[in-house]
């Protein structure tokens, strides 16, 4: 055999090689239904083309899964237009991200508003505190690169290879070749069973009716959406609902009383206490040690909106604080972290947590606002707050 | 640039895509590897090139002037020279600071408080292997086992051969000169076992990243976790240090074969051996015949009466070898103590029954001493400082730790134990079965797919081979 012909094999062997293991990974991937990743994030952003061509002025909140279940855009719209102020808002709260995913989330609405030549009317960031903490940075350490390489473009990957060619490649060979999940994840995801469990909390257990009867709820909930939105489409993020859930108006007065026995079923102390927990463990929410590079990740992120937005609001939501208790040292950090952000960019941050008006019996569990008992009034808190500052522009 | 990552995938194929078809002749190819090798390196950091190209360079010229000369005393005053040149790079980049530190430590144990400026240089990567392989070229050709050979440029390509380069093995001149002189050209089998090493090799790599874990868990904080903990992170140190380097060394060995040239073996299951002396022919052999061929031999090996004493200074300096740290020495001087020991025992009459016994059960109880001692010299080779160390080997002998076990202790401990064992066994494999698999293609091939495709899945905790830091 020729010299030649001899690399030929070697280099054609190497080829369908790596050929047949990229659609091994991409079929395993497809059979264990991780195409699923960030699906919300990919909904709203293939959105946001339409979003940008509205006539009508934009308000954006944008932030965590607090966001998500605790703003309502629908609701925020109609009293908004009850009283004269014709605007349309998007719920883009999104859930498993962190502040430095956010930044190039931040950036890719960015190019999509620059590039049809609109502004946000209002943008109201949320600034997560136990988001931007260095446990909640290295409980997604494996992810980084592939969530970065998702939301990154390429000459956000060019500029990374130009830096560090090894890490510019590795992230591209994430995006192009293995369909945005890295190695890291995989290992990871797998990992976790060999992981210690997460602590339980020592409370007495919710009786087994109280866990049947949970249950049953949720299922006859499940029953009524399916009754009551027979042409709902399923999609993590709907246009229709611009980003958000449902609204009272369009539920009956049964599914309402349902909700109402769901969340007091679900505000049990063994659940709270266990959820408390795994919010420490998972997030550090009451040592609340920032994490530097994901502080700057959220100034950033306020900087981004600065540039194509005529208003820029930080807002923090509330948090369920009989459960959720910081220490002082804690608290003085937390404070130094607004005041950082404040200085840096020039906006003076609501904190709506510390307005006293969100009690214990509005949250689903330790920080998310319960469907209708939380969205709603915080919702028509924000229309207070805004609908003057929005009346006046 | 590992090979393990995708831009060392990419810099291969462009290679051998210009290797296999743009320069088809010996010089050019000569050119075209020292280049890619120089773009490997410097890949790393390319400040160091100049080091590297400067020792080839200063170590080629002396090995010409020896060759040249038939005076003893100006040959042995040039070895002297290219010995001083090589060690001095090694002292300064590697030895200063640590001698510094020492030596500062040192008065302030006599009661002497100084501070002096360490250098704080970058250590360049792969300095340990390429000044000891370039070495030996110049003390073969004083000892007259090899004449200097023309072609500074092949010299030169030959000491910066890119799969050898980071880590090893280390290459004897006689080894891969006449390689160089000559290019090789693979023949198909040759691309096949290249093949298989380079799988396995990932595959061990792979299997060592994860064994990571549990060992950083014993070693970084000894004092809070059980004393089962405490063996699985020792145990998993052992398979991750083997799999990690072994492992590299096969994916440097079957590179090099994709391209026709052949380098020995550096590793034959290790953790198989039966005493500390045949652990040392098994592991690391490039560096362990290095070591017995051109420092043991220069002492004066066994033949002056002083074996114990050469066999202890050897084994001291190869712990050094490994880096500036009191705990690699610690490790060196532990392995001269039990394998002086070793020969010691041997030498006596009461003992030659049990070291040449056939016995199975004797057999074992050989290798279980073994590998005790050598897990014992992993503990002192990794813990952070010579006092952890201790603490960590007493916690892991008197059950004295109060810490409770997680609870995954036991089966994080099994898979630790299997997943050496399956480093070996594909070591084992390698070496006895690999003609078998390759003559079965419809085997062969969905094998290396499936191994490919095992790596591919599984991320790295770790990202750097353990032996680059060497």
């Amino acid at each position: 055999m020729s010299e030649r012909k001899i690399y030929f094999k070697i280099l054609l062997a190497i080829a369908i090689g790596m050929i047949v293991v990229v659609i091994g990974f991409r079929a395993f991937l497809a059979a264990m239904g991780a195409g699923g990743l960030m699906s919300r994030v990919s909904e709203a952003r293939a959105e946001i083309p339409t979003i940008v061509k509205e006539e009508k002025d934009l308000v954006m909140f944008y932030g965590s899964s607090m966001v998500r279940a605790g703003f309502s855009p629908r609701q925020f719209d109609r009293e908004l237009a009850e009283q004269g102020v014709d605007i349309k808002s998007y719920n883009f709260g999104f859930g498993g991200l962190n502040p430095l995913f956010q930044a190039a989330l931040a950036r890719r609405i960015k190019e999509q508003f620059d590039a049809n030549d609109k502004r946000l009317e209002l943008a109201i960031i949320e600034f997560n505190p136990f988001q931007t903490t260095k446990t909640r940075r290295n409980g997604a350490i494996a992810a980084e690169e592939s969530f970065l390489g998702i939301l990154g473009n390429d000459q956000e990957l060019l500029d990374i290879a130009k830096n560090d060619l090894r890490k510019g490649i590795r992230m591209a060979n994430i995006k192009y070749i293995r369909g945005g999940i890295s190695a890291e994840m995989v290992t990871n995801f797998y990992g976790r069973m060999f992981a210690e469990p997460r602590p339980r909390t020592l409370l007495a257990k919710d009786s087994e009716e109280h866990g049947k009867r949970l249950g049953e709820v949720g299922d006859a909930l499940t029953k009524r959406f399916d009754e009551e939105y027979p042409n709902y489409v399923d999609s993590d993020w709907s246009l229709e609902w611009q980003g958000g859930g449902t609204i009272p108006e369009e539920r009956s007065k049964e599914t309402l009383e349902l909700f109402d026995e769901y969340y007091k079923l679900l505000q049990s102390d063994y659940r709270m206490d266990n959820a408390r927990l795994n919010r420490i463990h998972t997030a550090d929410i009451e040592g609340l040690n920032f994490d530097p590079l994901l502080m700057e990740s959220f100034i950033e992120i306020v900087k981004t909106f600065q540039q194509f937005s005529d208003r820029v609001e930080v807002v923090i939501l509330p948090q369920n604080r009989k459960w959720i208790k910081n220490p002082p040292e804690a608290i003085e950090r937390f404070d130094n972290a607004v005041a950082r952000i404040e200085g840096e960019t020039g906006v003076q941050i609501r904190n709506f947590d510390r307005t006293g008006k969100f009690d214990p019996t509005m949250f689903s569990d330790t920080t998310h606002l319960a469907r209708y008992l939380g969205d709603v009034p915080f919702t028509n808190h924000l229309v207070k707050v805004y609908q003057p500052i929005l009346a006046q522009d | 640039m590992l090979f393990n990552t995708p831009i060392f995938f990419i810099f291969f194929v462009i290679f051998l895509l210009f290797y296999g078809f743009i320069f088809m002749q010996r010089k050019p190819r000569v050119y075209f590897i020292l280049v890619s090798s120089l773009v490997f390196y410097g890949a790393w950091n390319y400040k160091f090139i100049p080091l590297l190209v400067g020792s080839a360079i200063a170590d080629y010229f002396i090995a010409q002037a020896i060759g040249n000369s038939n005076d003893q005393k100006r040959k042995k005053w040039l070895v002297s020279l290219s010995i001083f040149i090589n060690l001095g790079i090694l002292a300064l980049f590697k030895y200063a600071d640590f001698a510094i530190e020492s030596f500062a430590d040192l008065l302030g144990a006599f009661g002497y408080q100084a501070s002096f400026e360490t250098l704080s240089w970058v250590l360049p990567v792969g300095i340990s292997f390429y000044t000891f392989q370039s070495l030996s070229y110049t003390i073969d050709v004083y000892r007259g086992d090899m004449k200097p050979r023309k072609g500074l440029v092949e010299f030169t390509a030959a000491l910066a051969f890119f799969p050898q380069l980071v880590a090893g093995p280390i290459l004897r001149a006689k080894q891969i000169l006449p390689q160089f002189h000559k290019l090789p050209v693979p023949t198909w089998l040759n691309a096949k076992h290249a093949f298989l090493l380079i799988t396995v090799g990932l595959i061990k790599k792979t299997v060592a990243d994860l064994l990571a874990a549990p060992a950083a868990l014993a070693f970084d904080a000894p004092n809070t976790v059980s004393t089962i903990e405490l063996w699985t992170g020792v145990l998993a140190f052992a398979g991750q240090i083997y799999g990690d380097f072994s492992g590299y060394s096969d994916m440097a060995i079957g590179i090099a074969l994709l391209l026709g040239f052949q380098i020995p073996l550096n590793f034959r299951v290790p953790y198989f051996a039966l005493s500390p002396v045949d652990f040392w022919r098994r592991w690391h052999i490039s560096l362990s015949s290095w070591l017995k061929d051109y420092l043991y031999i220069s002492l004066g090996g066994n033949r002056t009466g002083h074996r114990y004493r050469n066999v202890f200074i050897t084994m001291l300096l190869g712990g050094l070898w490994h880096g500036a740290a009191w705990g690699f020495i610690a490790w060196g001087v532990f392995h001269g103590v039990i394998i002086t020991a070793t020969h010691f025992f041997r030498e006596q009459e009461r003992f030659a029954g049990f070291a040449q016994s056939n016995s199975r059960w004797i057999k074992f109880i050989q290798w279980a001493v073994t590998f005790y001692l050598i897990l014992i010299g992993w503990v002192l080779f990794r813990a952070e400082t010579l006092s952890g160390a201790w603490e960590m080997l007493i916690n892991m002998h008197s059950l004295a730790s109060t810490a409770a076990a997680g609870n995954s202790a036991l089966l994080i401990l099994g898979l630790v134990v299997g997943s050496t064992i399956l480093i070996h066994l594909m070591d084992y494999f390698v070496l006895n079965k690999a003609e078998k698999l390759e003559s079965k293609w419809w085997l062969f091939w969905p094998l290396l797919v499936i191994g490919h495709f095992l790596c591919f899945m599984i991320g790295q905790p770790s990202t750097e081979f353990i032996y680059f830091q060497f």
